[in-house]
């Protein structure tokens, strides 16, 4: 009768206990729930506990990398959706664009969104790039971090300029012809590159196929493998930049070395978690002071990062604030990339037709810049300048060693380094707008009015 | 933030409902669903209400194997998701997109037993077969081919974003006629008039003379058109055969003033030409293209029956009269000049009786380019009693025009080619290779001597366009012309010429080494300008005015003297990039070689 009537009382709580099951602690209440939310949480705990005030802040960065990272998993999702309708065959491709236009249930709109996600993508990966420049964030100890970054701005490049065949219309079939004609006019190995691309000397079966490998195995797995990098650096090196004074010190002493505890315990994980807490008042001064606590794991791990004993005074839990503000910027972005979507349709024009060139063929707008100055010198504007740019970003936190003006837009410390990346930004946003819009037939100039 | 996050989330939910909204109520349905309604209430049997009753909204296809497209592939029709009531005959008065498609004895429809039977089902052919549109689209504006990036717009329905001036005249369903063709290939079938009537046009106008479609015509001047009407929309060829330097600026394709109906014969033919069609294989086409002649065109008794009967007629004597009406007939004045009519890109032949005799002409029309090397003039490959009638109409026009003082005849007879200022730009210039000669290059005019000069004039340069105009001018008219040039063009006045050390005849006789000889010299010295063949187009041709001379030009080396050969070659010519070639250390034994090298081009020739 016991067992029964428990087996009832179990039966009753299953739906609570399911549910528990699943969220292991309710909606926090206090710190201790803020931070154990965070810690046990599998997507959330990428994210530290707690987070500087000044990396919240909307108007700093303007959440881009964010923008960039729900853009890319935008893209994924819609991308796996269209590859269920999509065959990679010349003869096929284009009839499966007017089916998705035409047949498949929302396919207009998937298409739209992986368009409209796409473009947003590199535009907004580069403005991010512009933010972390133009905020002094690449220096010590980030540089790798700008580097990785850099490499993830030529993958999204590349996965949108693979993706911008796939349709297999004469606006990606002469887009591509384009582009690889630009991947052509390197020195010595141009020809080579173009055919290991294309696979055969035109673009064709050969080359449709190998845009699609890369474009849905490839590069999003080398893209999500660096994005993790990416990630994971951000907290090993400290969390986002900021000024020396939003860590709370009276002055700029980033490598100030605190006496560290000598004996350690390895504590319970949820101890460990809690710690910050109980010290968050603590002056880091004071740290000889807490000798006797009890420590996680992460105390052993050297580094300017969040820890114990150096405990940042300005801090907030990233319950809820982080999380608040992360959801907003991915309900911006998906709310963007949706009323685009309804409002525009991505564009589908002629079958391919190799002996129909449009007047001008132009290269996807990225690449126009390129083009513009590819018509000026085929090595120069194709090759010779994009590598040395990409070099240059490359290279910029180990040229630029000046530690002074992290954390504020466009730092007065930093003028000339600011000064040169602006005018690098804006020659190629000229050189892409004069592309895209002043270039008519035969590449002459024209007015767009 | 909390309430931008809320309009935002709002913003999303909104979308999403557009979005579902717009998936799950398609205009289709209630087409559908109006066509299920209507059809229940006509039902007059039970048989015919069940079968409704289990019929709901969806997406109706109509696969076509056996004419597919891209050569081989399925076409996908779902026209009929809309047109749903198409094969019901009770739908026949009922408005578009319900009513049924029409029966008509024109498509091999016929009538049994009170009912019509379709000749072209829909279940093997479709709707995109002779309609266009975009069988896979689902709403009119992608179904119907609306979107200006379709090719196949529904034909004679559709005019997406043409021409304002063509629109109307593009919207008629005959130029379906241009589909049935692709089956249909006989060439009076009953049913396809416009494409029949286009394709006589493409003859009697000279069309196949500079186009090429592949088992019609073989000429090479123009683009080929084998493929013009899976290539081009209606609008595009309109406005190519109205106005050919819309679409190509460098056009030199004459207007030839067609009728509206006549345009959209032609129109509608092309349309037709689709490069390989249903009811061929490649090997017919490969076949085709080794039974026909190569040279000459086409074998025009086949295709233009008309011409035959004429051409047996001319023998029984009215050949002039029959003459005059083959030039008007084919055209000859949308290029050349003849009284009043200017095609403006072909010499005058108004008086063509006075400058060419018949020889000439029966021989340029047999082979224009046998006789001017470069001309642009295609062999239009006739009936021989068709050249013959022509040849004599022509010779028989000896009324010399109007002369004047020398400043007119000028005017009235140089200046089409020359220019009215003397520079060679006249108004036909371009068509001409060798260019008309700059009379205003005093280097060159004042080099020559005035006996060359004249002669030139009454004889004519062979293997040029420039006539002979002994019969029309007397000497002393001639050398009022040159007189008149000398004053107005060449301005710098005449001095003596310097005597020069040339052979009469070549001292070098021509021999195997000889010729080897000058070929090495050749190859060394000429090619930058006169190119490797000597045809005059070599790297350096393009930077230069006038251009260097075609050495291959049969009849404009025949008729130089070996005398003249050694001074152009060893004094240069001035006026022109050919430098004294004696200043930089030819020999006359080395000039003996190359002249041997080059009288040794025309050996191979007839």
């Amino acid at each position: 009768m016991k067992a029964n009537r428990s087996f009832w009382r179990g039966l009753l709580a299953m739906p609570a206990n399911v549910w528990h099951s699943i969220f292991r602690h309710p909606l926090p209440h206090s710190d201790l729930g803020r931070a154990q939310t965070s810690f046990t949480n599998f997507f959330l705990h990428i994210h530290p506990v707690k987070v500087n005030r000044h990396t919240i802040k909307p108007w700093y960065t303007m959440g881009l990398g964010l923008i960039s990272f729900f853009l890319f998993v935008l893209l994924v999702v819609s991308g796996i959706l269209l590859m269920f309708y999509y065959v990679p065959s010349t003869t096929q491709a284009y009839d499966r664009m007017l089916d998705l236009r035409g047949s498949v249930a929302f396919g207009t709109f998937l298409r739209n969104m992986h368009r409209w996600g796409a473009h947003a993508m590199v535009a907004a990966v580069f403005l991010h790039m512009c933010r972390v420049f133009f905020t002094g964030s690449y220096k010590k100890p980030r540089e790798f971090n700008w580097v990785i970054g850099i490499g993830l701005f030529l993958l999204t490049l590349f996965s949108s300029f693979t993706g911008y065949l796939l349709p297999w219309d004469q606006l990606a079939f002469w887009a591509i012809t384009v582009g690889a004609a630009i991947a052509g006019y390197a020195p010595f190995i141009g020809a080579d590159v173009q055919f290991l691309l294309l696979g055969d000397t035109t673009v064709g079966q050969e080359a449709l196929l190998r845009f699609y490998v890369l474009h849905i195995a490839v590069l999003p797995l080398v893209l999500t493998l660096l994005v993790s990098v990416h990630f994971w650096r951000i907290r090993k090196d400290g969390g986002l930049s900021r000024p020396p004074e939003a860590d709370g010190l009276p002055e700029a002493k980033p490598d100030t070395v605190v006496e560290w505890p000598t004996e350690l315990d390895v504590a319970p994980v949820a101890q460990a978690a809690a710690a910050p807490v109980a010290v968050a008042t603590v002056a880091p001064v004071a740290a000889p002071a807490i000798e006797k606590k009890r420590y996680g794991i992460q105390g052993l791990v050297r580094g300017p990062f969040t820890k114990v004993g150096n405990v940042p005074e300005n801090t907030v839990f990233s319950w809820p604030s982080l999380f608040m503000a992360e959801l907003f910027v991915f309900v911006l972005t998906v709310a963007g990339i949706l009323v685009v979507s309804l409002l525009f349709n991505a564009p589908l024009e002629e079958p391919v037709n190799v002996m129909h060139p449009p007047n001008p063929a132009k290269a996807p707008w990225y690449f126009l810049g390129l083009q513009e100055m590819v018509s000026y010198s085929a090595f120069w504007g194709g090759v010779g300048i994009p590598t040395v740019e990409v070099l240059l970003l490359l290279l910029v936190p180990y040229l630029d060693r000046n530690p002074e003006g992290v954390g504020h837009w466009f730092s007065r410390k930093r003028l000339l380094a600011n000064t040169l990346f602006l005018i690098f930004v804006i020659v190629n946003i000229v050189l892409i707008i004069i592309g895209t819009f002043f270039r008519g037939p035969n590449w002459e100039f024209v007015s767009p009015w | 933030m909390r309430w931008a996050l809320a309009i935002a989330s709002f913003v999303i939910l909104i979308v999403h409902g557009w979005v579902f909204y717009d998936q799950f109520f398609h205009k289709w349905e209630r087409h559908q669903n109006a066509y299920f309604d209507q059809a229940r209430a006509m039902a007059k049997t039970d048989a015919e209400r069940t079968a409704l009753a289990g019929r709901s909204p969806r997406i109706e296809q109509i696969i076509v194997t056996a004419f597919g497209e891209k050569g081989g592939e399925n076409r996908v029709d779902r026209c009929t998701t809309c047109h749903i009531g198409i094969d019901d005959p009770r739908f026949k008065d009922h408005a578009e997109p319900l009513k049924s498609h029409p029966f008509s004895e024109a498509l091999g429809d016929r009538m049994i037993n009170g009912k019509w039977e379709r000749r072209h089902k829909f279940s093997d052919f479709g709707c995109t077969l002779c309609h266009d549109g975009q069988g896979r689209g689902l709403d009119t504006f992608y179904g119907h081919g609306e979107d200006h990036y379709w090719p196949d717009p529904l034909l004679g329905y559709v005019t997406q974003n043409w021409r304002a001036d063509f629109k109307p005249k593009l919207k008629n369903k005959e130029y379906m006629q241009a589909n049935c063709a692709q089956c249909h290939t006989e060439e009076n079938f009953k049913s396809t008039p416009l494409v029949a009537k286009g394709r006589q046009l493409f003859y009697e106008k000279n069309c196949y003379g500079c186009h090429k479609i592949e088992g019609l015509s073989t000429g090479t001047l123009g683009p080929a058109l084998s493929e013009a009407g899976k290539k081009f929309k209606l609008d595009y060829l309109w406005e190519s055969v109205v106005e050919p330097r819309a679409n190509s600026a460098t056009s030199f394709m004459p207007k030839f003033n067609l009728t509206d109906d006549e345009v959209k014969a032609l129109v509608t033919f092309l349309k037709s030409r689709r490069g390989i069609n249903f009811s061929e294989t490649s090997l017919d086409r490969y076949r085709a293209t080794l039974d026909k002649p190569k040279e000459g065109g086409v074998e025009l008794t086949s295709t233009t029956p008309a011409t035959t009967p004429k051409a047996e007629a001319a023998a029984a004597g009215t050949t002039v009269a029959l003459g005059e009406k083959l030039v008007k007939d084919h055209s000859c004045l949308a290029c050349h000049k003849l009284g009043a009519v200017d095609g403006g890109v072909a010499p005058d032949l108004s008086f063509e009786g006075l400058l060419k005799d018949d020889n000439w002409l029966l021989g340029h029309f047999r082979d224009p380019r046998a006789l001017v090397s470069d001309s642009i003039m295609p062999a239009f490959g006739l009936p021989e009693g068709d050249y013959q009638a022509m040849t004599t109409y022509l010779s028989s026009l000896k009324t010399p025009p109007a002369l004047g003082a020398p400043a007119e005849i000028f005017k009235n007879n140089c200046a089409r080619c020359h220019g009215d200022m003397g520079n060679g730009k006249g108004m036909i210039a371009v068509y001409l290779d060798p260019y008309p000669r700059d009379l205003t290059k005093a280097g060159f005019m004042n080099s020559k001597t005035e006996d060359r000069l004249v002669a030139s004039i009454r004889e004519g340069v062979l293997g040029t366009s420039m006539p002979g105009w002994g019969k029309v001018l007397n000497d002393e008219q001639i050398k009022g012309v040159l007189n008149y040039i000398q004053t107005s063009f060449v301005k710098d006045p005449r001095r003596p010429l310097k005597a020069r050390q040339v052979p009469e005849t070549n001292p070098v006789a021509s021999s195997k080494e000889s010729i080897t000889r000058g070929e090495q010299i050749f190859l060394q010295r000429c090619t930058g300008c006169h190119g490797k063949k000597g045809d005059g187009k070599g790297p350096n041709s393009l930077d230069i005015l006038p251009r260097p001379r075609n050495l291959r030009n049969g009849e404009f080396m025949n008729s130089l003297s070996d005398r003249r050969l050694f001074e152009s070659i060893l004094y240069g010519v001035q006026g022109t990039a050919m430098p004294p070639w004696v200043d930089y250390g030819l020999t006359q034994k080395e000039v003996g070689d190359l002249v041997n090298y080059l009288r040794s081009f025309r050996q191979g020739k007839k």
